[in-house]
């Protein structure tokens, strides 16, 4: 019999402070007649003692910290899929390890193709499990995303204002091993799209750039010619029959609403009311976390599969179709199994619960954030971080034994459990 | 079809998306921004004249023009090409 592959448990970390995205939106003087298409609410915002190491391990402790030795040492990769980077060679997975004290034999490194990095680091994973090179060996995948960026004056604001709103930061955590508990990849069941455009960046440590229409054509381009590769790969594959629910990379849900639109448009010439319905029932509860937490990059899909594991109704086991984008740009269609038992494992994370916990916090206090002054630069060599720039947020922090960033020494990064 | 008449098709494509416009003249050297259009509903004005007047090539192959005019110019190009 095939091996079965996927993921074996899952876990998000949505940080520790959000922002009304209305409220920016309005203080930013945005005009946005029909905000609520948006789908838009709130967004995760990094605090000066948080980092993607610090995001990423929050993620994958609780997930690490539930196995027993045994399995714990069967941990043999650990990938970090991140447009975040802090090191050029260096690799996030090297600190993520040892703060979650994993076993020395072990592969690490990160993976970079802005928010497709999640998807691939999944597959990287995946069949490292279907090779069956090291039976029973598990791989721990973690998408660790924050935009962070250095807001010094208008033109830096003006830059970044079409992703402002939508730019969150979040980590989700997946363990993925021959115990496909939570997603059974379908094993070659995939289809993928390509190719050289400009339409989003990070050009510097504390910039992005980018083009919303560009960007969204190269996504909805994407959509078409990835789900139509994976069509050709996947016989009997019908879009509207195949997937009981679908999950796709959420900048922010208008555009998965796009997305959805075009394709059943394209594929079936399906009217207005049929694709609204359709939306509401199949990609609906995917959106129930991303809505909160913003685009988390690389994990935004997974963020996606974790809303629909939350809110989904699963009484017997469904099929997904998931949908990855990331700019640059690449994409890929693939899919999946979910199960009622995948959903119990995923609800005891109390997620939601966890996102009430967040500081909300005012205007100010997110302006006085991104003026930087609190927070570590790329290429900085030596730093202390001041935890309580926000006291009631740093007070909430400490107590639930997650990790936090305390500062640098010769480049080093150093952390504590608190 | 020529120029003009996709010109027009993208201004029936554009009052369909946004209902509110009725009343409002709109030609070839408005822009779908100042319009209020956001970037959502301005892609699904061009993937419905995409519809309309049947034409399929991928969208970022449509995106530069600064104005009503300039798309219309541009698919008619990709319509004769």
């Amino acid at each position: 019999m095939a091996i079965a592959a996927g993921i074996e448990a899952l876990n998000v970390y949505g940080g520790a402070a959000c922002l009304d995205v209305r409220e920016l939106c309005v203080h930013r003087g945005l005009d946005m007649p029909r905000f609520d298409n948006l789908l838009m609410r709130e967004k995760t915002v990094a605090l000066p003692f948080e980092d993607p190491v610090t995001f990423a391990v929050n993620a994958a402790k609780p997930l690490v910290d539930a196995l027993p030795p045994e399995q714990r040492a069967r941990i043999e990769m650990v990938v970090t899929c991140t447009e975040s980077g802090i090191d050029f060679g260096k690799s996030l997975s090297t600190y993520i390890h040892h703060h979650l004290g994993l076993g020395g034999n072990c592969r690490l490194f990160e993976i970079k193709q802005a928010c497709y990095s999640g998807t691939a680091g999944l597959q990287m994973a995946v069949n490292f499990v279907l090779s069956g090179t090291s039976p029973g060996g598990k791989a721990l995948v973690v998408c660790t995303d924050l935009s962070r960026f250095a807001l010094a004056d208008a033109a830096a604001i003006q830059e970044w204002a079409y992703s402002e709103p939508s730019s969150g930061a979040g980590a989700v955590a997946m363990l993925v091993s021959d115990q496909p508990h939570v997603l059974r990849l379908d094993a070659g069941a995939y289809g993928n799209h390509g190719f050289e455009v400009m339409d989003t960046c990070r050009p510097g440590p504390d910039t992005e750039a980018g083009d919303a229409d560009l960007s969204l054509m190269a996504y909805l381009d994407c959509c078409e010619r990835a789900y139509r590769d994976y069509a050709r790969r996947v016989e009997g594959a019908d879009f509207r029959n195949t997937f009981q629910y679908l999950c796709f990379h959420t900048p922010f849900g208008g555009m998965v609403k796009g997305a959805h639109r075009q394709l059943m448009r394209k594929l079936y010439k399906a009217k207005p009311d049929e694709i609204e319905a359709d939306f509401s029932r199949r990609l609906g509860p995917s959106l129930a976390f991303g809505q909160r937490v913003g685009n988390i990059a690389g994990g935004s899909v997974f963020l996606g599969l974790a809303g629909l594991l939350q809110s989904g109704d699963l009484a017997a086991p469904c099929r997904v179709g998931m949908f990855s984008y990331g700019s640059g740009c690449c994409s890929e269609f693939f899919s999946g199994i979910v199960t009622p038992e995948g959903q119990t494992l995923l609800r005891a994370r109390d997620i939601a619960g966890q996102l009430d916990r967040r500081h909300t916090l005012s205007l100010t206090e997110y302006e006085d954030l991104l003026r930087g002054t609190q927070v570590i630069r790329f290429g900085q060599k030596d730093a202390t971080i001041v935890p309580d720039a926000i006291p009631a947020a740093w007070a909430a922090y400490q107590g639930q034994g997650r990790l936090a960033l305390e500062g640098m020494a010769g480049y080093h990064r150093q952390y504590r459990f608190v | 079809m020529d120029r003009d008449s996709i010109l027009a098709v993208i201004v029936a494509q554009i009052r369909d998306v946004v209902p509110e416009l009725e009343g409002r003249a709109i030609g070839g050297g408005d822009t779908m921004a100042d319009l209020g259009l956001d970037s959502i509903e301005r892609t699904e004005v061009v993937m419905n004249t995409l519809e309309a007047i049947g034409l399929d090539v991928p969208l970022v192959r449509l995106h530069g023009p600064k104005n009503l005019g300039e798309l219309a110019d541009l698919l008619h190009a990709q319509r004769g090409a």
